[in-house]
């Protein structure tokens, strides 16, 4: 009698035990989901999207937020406040402030290496990595290089052809503005990121960075480089409200108005242009992109990563990797010129199409060039206090207050003596 | 006059218990409100000043770290804030010009005279306005090929190859956006000083062209005394306006070129909020720093309007 209780105490026990673990497995899960800037233009794709993965994922839903301009503040107050998203879109700058202020989770611990490295461009993961940890599923890109577009026009009114690298592309600056009064092309002069002058380092081969990890861009190469485009700027060549706007704002808007004959950069250009002025559109040429004496590209992407306060942290890895995965990188690719971070995406059939139309052009030339996408240097700790310092003395070397060689210097300094490790 | 009071007979209060407890009933939920959103923060930041707090410390939920006034000590070595807070000073020369400009206005528009309400509603059109409209608006004007510059070329003013962004210039870039916050306050004191202008009785006015009063004369001698209470109103807010100044510059210039408008509220606002590199600690004690300026001027502002017509001393 005693050994039968025994028993029937113990598969009561069992019973409970499985039928509550089944229940917690299956127990519905919602996960926070922050997208940045894509709503609404991008709601159909997103929502899709969704709509596909709770379908694989019944016991998961999906609770999607755009977030724009207060996305970092939002993010910030939401972990203080016990609310914490579980999967946020982040570009690779800011993850990696957030990484090392840690508030995110690594996810390879969250997804095998192995699994990770086969999807992804082993650099696009790299851009992710921070401290030998990945903690942000690489997402979609984009090449600042990426394509030339100019307007046929000006370059022949100018008597030139299209630049092959960027030595030529800067030799040519001053004959097309004083041939035809239009800028040749605006590049990033000042940028709050710091990707601007540290980027046309890279381009050219020149490090940021030494062996010891010290901030090292003030060699006579580097001074060399940013002295031309100081001549060219106090020349004239490049339009001054570049120290007072985004390059890439500047630029379409301008070559929408005839007054800039070059635009290097992605294809996503092309679609205000198309909006603003369809006639220069229709005979705009599109070609391979100028590069640096490095004969690299760089580039930048969005990641998806995962907040260490997320309540949900597998459900979230598991939605972050089915955005990010090569299909629904190249079903995004088809809505918008985005560059795919996954390793699959360069033998898509999508992009070895022949067009004549210049979106269609431009995306099949760098929609299967992820593995270009690198910004060419890691922010440093400390990132947004450097970056201010440094696009202070480019912006004194512009306007004549330092020379090009006494403001690299000057920020070198600055960021040896502040830039936390 | 204490044996006075000792004899005075106990004054009855005219309210009774009741009426003082519904009306503390009635002021308690906007009090409550107050110290929610009010003194609680004020009284937290003020605190936030002197720890370190933000950053990593912030990500691994680590509470505020106490450090006496470090805070206070980086930003008087930090050029940027000592910078920032000589151009949130300098900033000040809009108040006397914004002060007297929307006064006189509001003097011309207090008249009787048909379309005046046209008028009225015209000067608060660029209150209403959003920021960003304003600067798309501003930046058109003040463009190297904007309307400023044409002007300025058609009337023989500038050489038409001399022309530059006025707010890409280092020397006129302050006074631009200055430009721009005074054409967004103008309107919201000037309606403030008309309100006032209507509260002067007119018997006043009457009385004095009686007795051959001139106009500039009636002006000083009873429009001024009588609108002091307001003119210390318009002051006191332009002032503490002036110190905060923020939107203006973000959208037209971010603080460029050269930092030359580059104002404190501003620099708090970098620190506290952008990026995750955000400083909660350093950004409380700068604002510490602003308040504290705000606080002076305002006693100075009430040492100068102060009411000496009897009101007073």
């Amino acid at each position: 009698m005693k050994t039968k209780t025994k028993t029937a105490a113990r598969l009561l026990t069992l019973g409970l035990s499985l039928a509550l673990g089944t229940a917690a497995a299956q127990s519905p899960v919602e996960v926070q989901f922050w997208t940045w800037y894509l709503s609404p233009k991008f709601d159909g794709y997103i929502k899709d999207t969704i709509t596909a993965f709770e379908k694989a994922n019944p016991n998961i839903t999906v609770k999607w937020f755009d977030k724009q301009d207060t996305m970092v503040q939002d993010f910030i107050s939401s972990v203080n406040m016990g609310s914490a998203p579980d999967v946020v879109n982040l570009n690779i700058d800011e993850t990696s402030k957030a990484a090392q202020n840690s508030f995110l989770k690594p996810v390879d611990t969250l997804t095998p290496m192995s699994t990770l490295k086969s999807v992804y461009y082993p650099q696009t993961l790299a851009n992710f990595t921070i401290g030998g940890k990945v903690y942000g599923y690489p997402w979609y890109g984009s090449l600042n290089e990426g394509v030339l577009l100019y307007n046929p026009d000006l370059m022949t009114k100018a008597g030139v052809k299209a630049p092959r690298n960027m030595t030529e592309l800067l030799s040519m600056v001053k004959t097309i503005k004083d041939k035809t009064g239009a800028y040749a092309w605006v590049p990033a002069l000042k940028d709050p990121g710091g990707a601007s002058f540290l980027g046309y380092f890279f381009s050219d081969g020149l490090p940021i960075y030494d062996a010891s990890g010290k901030a090292a861009f003030n060699s006579a190469a580097h001074v060399a480089l940013l002295q031309k485009y100081v001549d060219l700027f106090k020349g004239g060549y490049f339009p001054e409200d570049g120290l007072r706007k985004e390059a890439f704002q500047l630029a379409t808007e301008l070559y929408a108005q005839n007054k800039v004959a070059m635009i290097v950069g992605g294809p996503q250009a092309l679609n205000r242009i198309k909006d603003t002025n369809p006639s220069l559109y229709a005979k705009t040429v599109v070609t391979t992109a100028p590069l640096g004496k490095a004969q690299v590209q760089t580039g930048t992407s969005m990641g998806l990563v995962i907040p260490n306060a997320s309540k949900h942290p597998a459900e979230a890895a598991k939605l972050a990797a089915f955005f990010t995965n090569n299909a629904n990188q190249i079903a995004f690719a088809k809505i918008v010129p985005i560059v795919p971070t996954t390793a699959a995406a360069k033998n898509d059939a999508y992009f070895k199409k022949v067009s004549t139309d210049p979106i269609a052009k431009a995306t099949s030339l760098v929609g299967a060039s992820g593995q270009y996408i690198n910004p060419g240097f890691k922010a440093p700790g400390n990132s947004d206090d450097l970056y201010k310092n440094f696009s202070d003395n480019i912006e004194a070397a512009l306007l004549g207050k330092k020379t090009p060689k006494a403001a690299l210097d000057d920020s070198v300094t600055y960021w040896n003596a502040n830039m936390k490790k | 006059m204490t044996v006075s009071r000792r004899h005075k007979a106990p004054t009855k209060s005219k309210y009774s218990l009741r009426d003082t407890l519904m009306s503390y009933a009635f002021l308690a939920p906007a009090l409550i409100l107050l110290a929610l959103f009010t003194f609680y923060p004020l009284a937290y930041g003020s605190y936030l000043g002197f720890t370190e707090y933000g950053g990593a410390r912030f990500g691994q939920g680590l509470p505020p770290k106490w450090i006496g006034l470090d805070n206070f000590r980086t930003l008087i070595a930090d050029p940027l804030f000592l910078k920032s807070m000589v151009n949130s000073v300098k900033y000040l020369i809009i108040v006397p010009v914004l002060q007297l400009a929307s006064l006189a206005v509001a003097v011309l528009v207090n008249k009787n005279l048909p379309g005046m309400a046209f008028f009225r509603a015209a000067y608060y059109v660029p209150v209403v306005t959003s920021i960003s409209l304003a600067a798309v608006m501003w930046d058109w004007i003040y463009n190297k090929d904007g309307t400023l510059n044409w002007i300025l070329t058609n009337a023989h003013l500038i050489a038409k190859d001399s022309t530059f962004g006025w707010l890409n210039n280092e020397l006129t870039a302050f006074w631009a956006v200055m430009l721009v916050t005074f054409w967004r306050g103008f309107g919201y004191y000037m309606v403030l000083y008309l309100a006032g202008l209507q509260g002067i009785p007119e018997e006043l006015e009457e009385a004095a062209v009686l007795d051959g009063a001139g106009a500039w004369k009636r002006f000083w001698s009873i429009t001024v005394p009588l609108m002091k209470p307001t003119i210390l109103l318009c002051s006191l807010l332009s002032t503490i306006a002036a110190l905060r100044v923020l939107e203006e510059v973000l959208v037209l210039t971010n603080g460029g070129p050269l930092n030359s408008t580059y104002t404190a509220l501003m620099y708090v606002y970098s620190k506290a909020f952008q990026g995750f590199n955000f400083d909660y600690g350093l950004a409380s004690a700068a604002g510490l720093v602003v308040a504290a300026v705000a606080l002076l001027l305002s006693v100075i502002n009430f040492r100068v309007f102060r009411d000496d017509t009897g009101g007073g001393k």
